[in-house]
């Protein structure tokens, strides 16, 4: 497939025959109704009755036009206005056709609000029911879109059924994990989430949602902070936390072939953050001995991280050293986030970088983060 | 230099606080009407290419403290649609950095019976039955 053009970026000549896969987009149900079909008489009257905390209720305000993209906004779809694509039409026309992105994954928005619920069987029924939606309502209307699950991640062994209950469907290549969480997700209190998503050849998927709400614990390290802006810078923190408890609990020895992705957490922090794994580890190296090889060797094999939202350093070209100094040739991957109003469009960044990283960015390394995209793809489809 | 002037619409068709965007010699540009006078700005943020002119008007924000907002010049700045830069419309300044980020700006007039009298329009500016008793929006475009 080739990329046509963008609507809105300055397409380069290097970039038109590329491939492009987007590893967030960001979907929901159009409305409420859209689960009553997947849902007992119980949940179906307690969702239509009373909702669910969707999350980000702390800091309700947000950017661009609601939210998105402002020029996205649909007058023909009022209902199409939040921080969440509700039409898929939309979806298809503006990122899929309209900017060019060849193979994109769904990772829903809302349902991640689950993961602050106390009911889990409630937050459970929710995932259960637009896991099954997304399949056949967004899966089923263009081949381009794969999709990352939702479980409920507080509740591990209810989560792994799930997993195992449609974990095997081609169009299911990720697992979301929210990053707003009681306890860091490589403890073994996961575990049976661990292998169930290692049994089905999933990738662990880290985004960020549901810090400070429900169960969870503050927004931040320094509790909770006034102003949404605020509360958006500290977010790696979340990454960078949960990324320890993986490697250093020893999640990748365990499963050698498991894959943990990143996303909307950026990348700029990765470079120092690796340094130091390293540095620290050197002189604690007998504290967690089961880790015997250097750290960043281990996220460098294991994790990728998307690359949305994109640092603008004060000098444009300094952001080619930052994707060198994180090994970006194997970790970073290209994600455009829509349909939020920070989004990247895939047409802009990295045009000035090598050709083969180009290709590692926008296609390689997100192969690699999710194994279950390569199978289902043309060869020539991928080539560099 | 000299410049071409194009019609854009009849004034009664860009009220103030509205805005139009036109298609002329291959440049998107939107045209603005900030409380009966008429301005245009390139339709291309400097910052990522987004469509900045399709954005919310809005006006200048400014806060001596924390937990103050002072709204100014309401309907004089417009915040693009994607990342959120605002742009002063009158100048084409940034908010944030006027000297130095800024977005083409281009000289608007309102001219009877503008359209008839145009010199070289571009063929693709969109067409209004005209009337010579009408006041048009014209927007001039350097040669």
């Amino acid at each position: 497939m080739v990329i046509e053009h963008a609507v809105h970026g300055r397409m380069d000549d290097r970039m038109t025959q590329w491939y492009a896969i987007d590893t967030d987009i960001h979907h929901d149900y159009h409305d409420k109704e859209d689960l009553y079909p997947y849902l007992s008489q119980t949940y179906r009257e307690r969702l239509r009755d009373y909702g669910f905390d969707e999350g980000g209720g702390l800091y309700a305000n947000n950017g661009g036009v609601l939210g998105r993209r402002g020029d996205t906004l649909d007058p023909a779809d009022p209902e199409d206005t939040t921080t969440a694509a509700k039409n898929v039409g939309n979806v298809i026309t503006n990122l899929l056709d309209g900017a060019g992105i060849n193979l994109g994954i769904l990772t829903g928005s809302t349902i991640k609000g689950t993961s602050s619920m106390t009911d889990l069987d409630y937050a459970s029924a929710l995932c259960r029911a637009f896991n099954d939606y997304s399949i056949n309502h967004w899966l089923a209307a263009d081949p381009r879109f794969r999709f990352a699950m939702a479980v409920c991640s507080q509740d591990p062994e209810g989560a792994a059924a799930e997993i195992d209950r449609i974990g095997d469907h081609p169009g299911v290549v990720a697992v979301i994990l929210p990053c707003g969480a009681p306890r860091a997700y490589g403890q073994r209190f996961y575990r049976p989430i661990h292998e169930a998503c290692a049994r089905n050849n999933l990738t662990i998927a880290l985004h960020f949602a549901g810090e400070g709400g429900g169960i969870n614990p503050a927004p931040t390290a320094a509790g909770y902070p006034s102003y949404y802006i605020e509360s958006r810078l500290p977010r790696p923190s979340f990454y960078q936390a949960h990324l320890a408890s993986f490697v250093f609990e020893g999640l990748f020895q365990r499963y050698p072939t498991m894959k943990v992705a990143m996303l909307e957490g950026g990348f700029g922090w990765v470079p120092a953050y690796l340094w130091r794994m390293d540095s620290d580890w050197k002189g604690l190296r007998y504290q967690t001995p089961w880790i015997d090889r250097l750290p960043s060797e281990i996220v460098t094999d294991h994790v990728r991280f998307a690359s949305q939202p994109i640092d603008e350093p004060d000098t444009p070209e300094d952001l080619l050293t930052v994707v060198r100094w994180m090994h970006g040739e194997r970790t970073l991957m290209f994600a455009t986030d829509y349909p939020h109003w920070d989004w990247d469009d895939p047409a802009q960044p990295f045009t000035t970088f090598p050709k083969e990283l180009r290709h590692r960015i926008f296609v390689a390394n997100a192969l690699d983060a999710f194994p279950k995209l390569a199978p289902s793809l043309a060869p020539s489809a991928v080539a560099p | 230099m000299t410049a071409v002037k194009h019609p854009v619409c009849p004034a009664s068709a860009l009220p103030s606080g509205e805005r139009k965007i036109v298609e002329v010699g291959g440049r998107s540009i939107g045209v603005f009407n900030v409380g009966g006078t008429y301005y245009a700005l390139r339709n291309s943020c400097p910052h990522k290419a987004a469509p900045l002119c399709l954005g919310p008007i809005t006006g200048l924000v400014t806060g001596p403290e924390p937990g103050r907002y002072v709204v100014e010049r309401q309907g004089e700045v417009v915040r693009c649609p994607w990342h959120g830069w605002e742009f002063d419309i009158l100048t084409g300044r940034s908010l944030y950095n006027p000297h130095h980020v800024r977005v083409r700006r281009y000289a608007v007039s309102v001219e009877r019976g503008g359209a008839a009298n145009r010199d070289a329009g571009d063929p693709r500016v969109e067409t209004f039955a005209v009337s010579v008793e009408q006041d048009w929006v014209m927007l001039h475009l350097d040669r």
